[in-house]
């Protein structure tokens, strides 16, 4: 649990740190911590979640020079929600997960505004969701679908293999 | 197992909004100093591991590049020494027949140029196979000459081909002057491959290293005055009646390419018409 926490906020802070430029398009990047966090509490649970949407959410707070905190408890909310609801709710569908994915990421940025509100830091909402969450929540959406794609694809891989080998 | 999870909502709830309402009455700075110095140390080795990371990719395909483009140059290397290695030999070959057709336009006697296509150079026959034959009218014992000198003679005319016995063949014997005295004698081959000059000692006792030999134009079978070659060193045998002169010879026959074939019988002194002088 501790090393899987440890490789999601490297694996995620590394990633976003260095793909999300490369990625961009039109100036969109997507929240590789936030898509890392929702598919593995998915699988791994509240704790997990909320554990890790926390520490990235802090280190993205810390490299963006914002209002610390705000990611963090965004993100620790969502993977800790998202956790809650994978052991309920059917959410192990790509069909699910991928839309589940733009959603999520269109509550957070609501969320962070809302923060931002209560806080008195001002942003123009319409703004912030047209030009920045939306397309976001999109991109997030078509990275999501990929990442759950492989993962499909790698369990099948494995389970042949397994199968070959008994 | 519910309380320990609403527990960890409500700590993770409570210290963000502690941190953030810290921040927004004016603690902000000393908080996000402590802030720092835990997360700094955490994000430059973030950026540490994701630059050592795109660092390596990149270093891959740097090296991929580069030695997709070296074999590409490798390639490219190879057919341009192929190319100048062509050229060169155009260049040389054509230098060689600009040489033959001056010393044929030049020269006052009916020749005809021919090509080498073969060469014996065993011991016991050290001949040349030159491209013209029967059908061109070749005559037997013709002389066949470079732009350096004297090559040998036609020993067997055959259908598209003729064999020259080269000043070197053991067999060889040519009537020769030196140029600077006069003094006449024969050049033989020898089985060594090289020539010799015989001379009679009463005659040649004024011989130095370095004259000139030259056809002597006796016998009707080479014209007077193509040069065979230089005296290398003279072998003084006493009272014997023949002295021998070492000679090179003016033409190098291994590398021989191009030939004249005369063909007429005129017995015309072509000293002057050749490079050297004789």
């Amino acid at each position: 649990m501790k090393g899987l926490l440890a490789l999601t906020v490297v694996g995620g802070s590394v990633a976003h740190a260095t793909l999300t430029p490369l990625i961009s398009v039109a100036g969109v990047t997507p929240d590789l911590p936030l898509i890392m966090v929702i598919l593995l509490a998915l699988r791994r649970g509240p704790e997990f979640g909320c554990a890790a949407g926390f520490v990235t959410g802090l280190l993205q707070d810390a490299a963006g020079g914002g209002l610390i905190g705000v990611q963090a408890l965004t993100k620790g909310l969502i993977g800790f929600g998202i956790g809650v609801a994978g052991g309920r709710l059917r959410v192990s569908q790509p069909l699910v997960q991928v839309p589940g994915l733009v959603v999520l990421t269109l509550a957070e940025g609501i969320a962070r505004f809302a923060l931002l509100q209560i806080f008195r830091f001002p942003a123009p909402f319409g703004e912030l969701m047209a030009y920045v969450v939306l397309p976001q929540a999109l991109f997030n959406g078509f990275i999501g679908a990929a990442v759950v794609l492989s993962l499909a694809w790698a369990q099948t891989f494995r389970g042949r293999f397994e199968g070959e080998q008994s | 197992m519910k309380i320990r999870k609403v527990a960890l909502l409500a700590s993770l709830v409570a210290v963000c909004l502690l941190i953030l309402t810290l921040q927004t009455r004016g603690y902000g700075a000393p908080a996000r100093d402590a802030f720092a110095i835990v997360t700094t140390p955490i994000s430059a080795g973030l950026a540490r591991a994701s630059r050592a990371t795109f660092g390596l990719w990149a270093t891959y395909l740097d090296w991929k590049n580069v030695r997709a483009e070296n074999y590409r140059l490798r390639e490219e290397v190879q057919q341009l020494r192929v190319q100048s290695l062509r050229v060169t030999e155009t260049d040389e070959e054509n230098r060689r027949l600009r040489r033959l057709l001056a010393l044929q336009e030049r020269l006052p006697l009916t020749t005809l140029s021919g090509e080498i296509i073969a060469r014996e150079w065993g011991g016991w026959i050290r001949s040349l196979t030159v491209n013209r034959g029967r059908s061109d009218n070749v005559p037997r014992l013709s002389a066949v000459i470079s732009p350096n000198g004297l090559v040998g003679r036609i020993v067997d005319v055959r259908p598209g081909a003729s064999i020259v016995q080269v000043l070197t063949d053991p067999a060889s014997t040519v009537g020769a002057h030196v140029v600077r005295t006069r003094t006449p004698g024969i050049v033989e081959g020898d089985p060594r491959g090289t020539i010799r000059f015989k001379f009679m000692a009463r005659d040649g006792a004024s011989i130095r290293v370095g004259d000139a030999l030259v056809t002597a134009g006796q016998g009707g079978v080479f014209p007077r005055g193509i040069p065979i070659g230089i005296v290398r060193s003279i072998d003084d045998r006493g009272a014997a009646l023949f002295h021998y002169a070492e000679v090179t010879p003016a033409v190098d026959f291994a590398r021989v390419d191009e030939v004249l074939l005369v063909t007429d019988s005129s017995q015309r002194d072509v000293t002057a018409f050749f490079p050297s002088g004789g």
